[in-house]
């Protein structure tokens, strides 16, 4: 009992001790560490300061000519102009680089993109050719390589201006200032814009450098609108109509549309003006470009008929077989090359504003063209026995134009989705247009243009998953494009205003101004210069003169 | 007729004429923009005619003319049905009710270019007698295949 007792007072001690010892110390520290006059901080280096230190630090011309294997010392503050040399490089000249950098990254990438589209004029033209006849080849590659030097004359000298010429702020080409030439009209208390006008002949204010390189890529656009219908009339459409028709639409059919949609007209308006959703989203053009295309191709083959030979008495239809598969299926590559441009490049720039999404954009291209040729290769071979190459070249392209619209909105998975569903419709369409309405469409182009331009239109309004955003707003409305299957049911409204449109609209249109061409010029060759193909009456050479071709009757008339 | 030198005459004047309209359209404000636009009109027109007087001379065609009453019909209802989208848009406010008026007016546009045009524009080659050389036609067609 004692020894416990002692035990416990000398742990107490202990405790006591190591309590009060722990205390001072812990009380101690601070005021070790705490100095008694904090010294003052070392002041921060000015930026100039820091950019003359960065200056002198860089390569100087005698190392830069020893030669820079690693590319490590190219492109420094050496590359910087200094907008007065003997001051040096200044914070000020750095920003300046900052932002024309920045212009020259979107400049060179929505040219490099235009370039790309461009070149798909040479895959229309050997899709087309390689789906007519032998007697035709060199009157529809002719169409396909006039129509390029039709559309750019006349976009130039009216299109552009009436599409493009009120579109003034676009941050990713350096602002456009200069298009501010929007016409509206203010009904039921809002303001719609119907079309511009800035921009004729490109001159005056728009002779600017931004205004060079959205006219360069807008122009390739309106070109493959035109270049669509060309297809779908070939073998019987008289060159002298096919020109003044493509003059005409590159002019004014195409640009209105581009210009209610994508030119701050009152498509792009249903938002801010009704609500609906962040207005018709059309991205790359399923709409603009395929569908007005399109549903042009259906209203000059109706106006056209169908070619001799098509269809019998009864109303059956003979396949018209086209002379070159290779040609076909190269050129659904070249094409599909070139969508790389449409659809990335429609982002308009690489820097800023959430286009490093342009990844996205390509891999959707890509996916869906794989997709679009699944669906249309089994659908064929399922259901009629043989893969055939047309139709699978035809399901490649649908799915690429149903892509066109919301490539810069969906996922890949959606993307997928709507591949595989254009696949499929290309091929119904395709049957529906020959055999229930007899419109003769020698290579598919309102199937795949036209219907898919639609099908495209509205996925955006079911598939747009919210997560693009392009500078926060889009038409004018913040927030992220989304579409019904993502919660907002009102774009889908908004995208069926613009089907509306287009077949309510554009087609109407396109029939008037074919119907006054039909008048005054006729569209169709004579059917004399039908039967013998078009190549000698219309161009005055064979396409492949060395061909024997196999006779054909000489046309009568009943 | 094909191709010929005439053609390419007028093509040349409606181009030219063409785009001289355009300029004046360009340079409107200014005085000499309107007599540019009136000698750009002039030449479109001239164009115009001149295609008109050699249009016979193309020969006989294989497509059949149709009905003109139905084909402005087929327009007037392809574009009745944009008017009923439009107008459901300020008839109500409700996405449900504008999607309604927006698939209805997409149908009615439907009808006139699926429905009324096609039957406008004659029943195509199907439904005309065929001619003696399109049965030679359809046979050299057969033996290609």
């Amino acid at each position: 009992m004692k020894k416990i007792r002692q035990y416990s007072c000398l742990t107490l001690c202990l405790l006591t001790l190591s309590l009060v010892l722990g205390v001072s110390a812990h009380a101690q520290t601070p005021a070790a560490a705490a100095p008694t006059a904090a010294p003052a901080p070392a002041a921060p280096p000015t930026a100039d300061s820091e950019l003359k230190d960065v200056a002198g630090k860089a390569p100087t011309t005698a190392d830069l000519a020893k030669g820079d294997p690693g590319g490590t010392a190219t492109g420094t503050i050496n590359d910087v102009p200094a907008a007065d040399p003997k001051v040096g490089v200044t914070l000020g000249d750095v920003a300046n680089q900052t932002g024309q950098d920045k212009i020259a990254i979107n400049f060179v990438w929505t040219l490099v993109c235009g370039f790309l589209v461009m070149f798909m004029q040479a895959g229309f033209a050997m899709v087309e050719s390689g789906l007519c006849r032998a007697k035709n080849a060199n009157h529809t590659y002719m169409m396909n390589f006039f129509v390029y030097t039709c559309g750019l004359f006349s976009y130039w000298i009216l299109g552009f201006a009436i599409q493009m010429g009120g579109t003034a702020g676009n941050g990713n080409l350096g602002g456009l200032q200069s298009l501010t030439g929007e016409h509206t009209l203010t009904l039921f208390g809002k303001t719609w814009g119907l079309f511009a006008s800035a921009g004729l002949f490109l001159s005056g204010h728009t002779y600017d450098v931004g205004v060079m390189v959205i006219f360069l890529f807008e122009m390739v656009f309106m070109d493959t609108a035109l270049t669509i219908v060309t297809g779908a009339c070939a073998e019987r459409w008289k060159f002298l109509a096919f020109t003044v028709s493509s003059i005409i639409m590159g002019a004014i059919t195409y640009p209105l549309y581009g210009n209610w949609a994508w030119g701050g007209g009152w498509l792009s308006q249903l938002g801010t003006n009704t609500g609906l959703g962040k207005g018709y989203c059309d991205f790359a053009g399923s709409g603009v470009v395929h569908a007005v295309g399109g549903i042009t191709a259906l209203a000059v083959c109706l106006i056209i008929g169908p070619r001799i030979g098509k269809y019998n008495k009864d109303g059956s239809a003979n396949p018209i077989i086209g002379h070159d598969v290779s040609a076909v299926l190269i050129g659904c590559f070249i094409l599909a090359f070139g969508w790389f441009g449409f659809n990335p490049g429609s982002t308009l720039g690489a820097s800023a504003a959430g286009n490093l999404r342009i990844g996205t954009i390509a891999v959707d291209t890509m996916l869906v063209g794989c997709t679009g040729t699944i669906g249309a290769i089994l659908y064929m071979w399922v259901l009629k026995g043989k893969p055939d190459y047309s139709m699978s070249g035809n399901g490649l392209l649908a799915g690429l134009v149903a892509i066109t619209a919301p490539s810069g909105f969906v996922n890949s998975t959606s993307a997928c989705i709507i591949g595989l569903v254009a696949g499929i419709l290309v091929c119904l369409s395709c049957s529906f247009f020959e055999n229930t309405l007899k419109v003769d469409d020698p290579v598919g182009a309102i199937s795949v243009h036209g219907t898919n331009g639609l099908w495209g239109v509205i996925s955006v309004g079911l598939f747009a998953d919210g997560t693009s955003n392009y500078g926060g707003a889009w038409n004018g409305v913040t927030g992220n494009v989304t579409g019904l299957f993502y919660g907002d049911a009102s774009q889908l409204v908004a995208q069926l205003v613009g089907v509306s449109t287009l077949i309510g609209v554009i087609f109407s249109l396109s029939m008037l101004i074919n119907l006054a061409i039909e008048f005054f010029i006729g569209h169709r060759v004579s059917a004399e210069t039908e039967l013998a193909g078009l190549d000698i009456p219309e161009m005055g050479q064979l396409g492949y003169p060395e061909f024997v071709f196999r006779p054909e009757p000489e046309f009568a008339a009943a | 007729m094909a191709a010929n030198k005439q053609q390419g005459s007028y093509l040349a004047l409606f181009w030219t004429a063409a785009t001289v309209l355009c300029a004046g359209i360009a340079y409107l404000a200014e005085g000499f923009g309107k007599l540019v636009l009136i000698f750009g009109l002039v030449g479109v027109v001239i164009s115009l005619v001149g295609f008109l007087r050699i249009k016979p001379m193309e020969g006989k065609t294989a497509n059949v003319p149709g009905n003109a009453m139905l084909k402005l019909m087929g327009i007037a209802v392809a574009l009745g049905g944009w008017f009923l989208t439009i107008a459901g848009l300020h008839i109500t406010t409700s996405v449900g009710g504008r999607m309604v008026f927006a698939i209805a007016g997409i149908g009615v546009s439907l009808v006139g270019v699926l429905g009324v045009l096609p039957g406008a524009f004659g029943k195509s080659m199907a439904g005309k007698p065929e001619p003696a050389s399109f049965v030679a036609v359809k046979s050299t067609l057969e033996h290609s295949r």
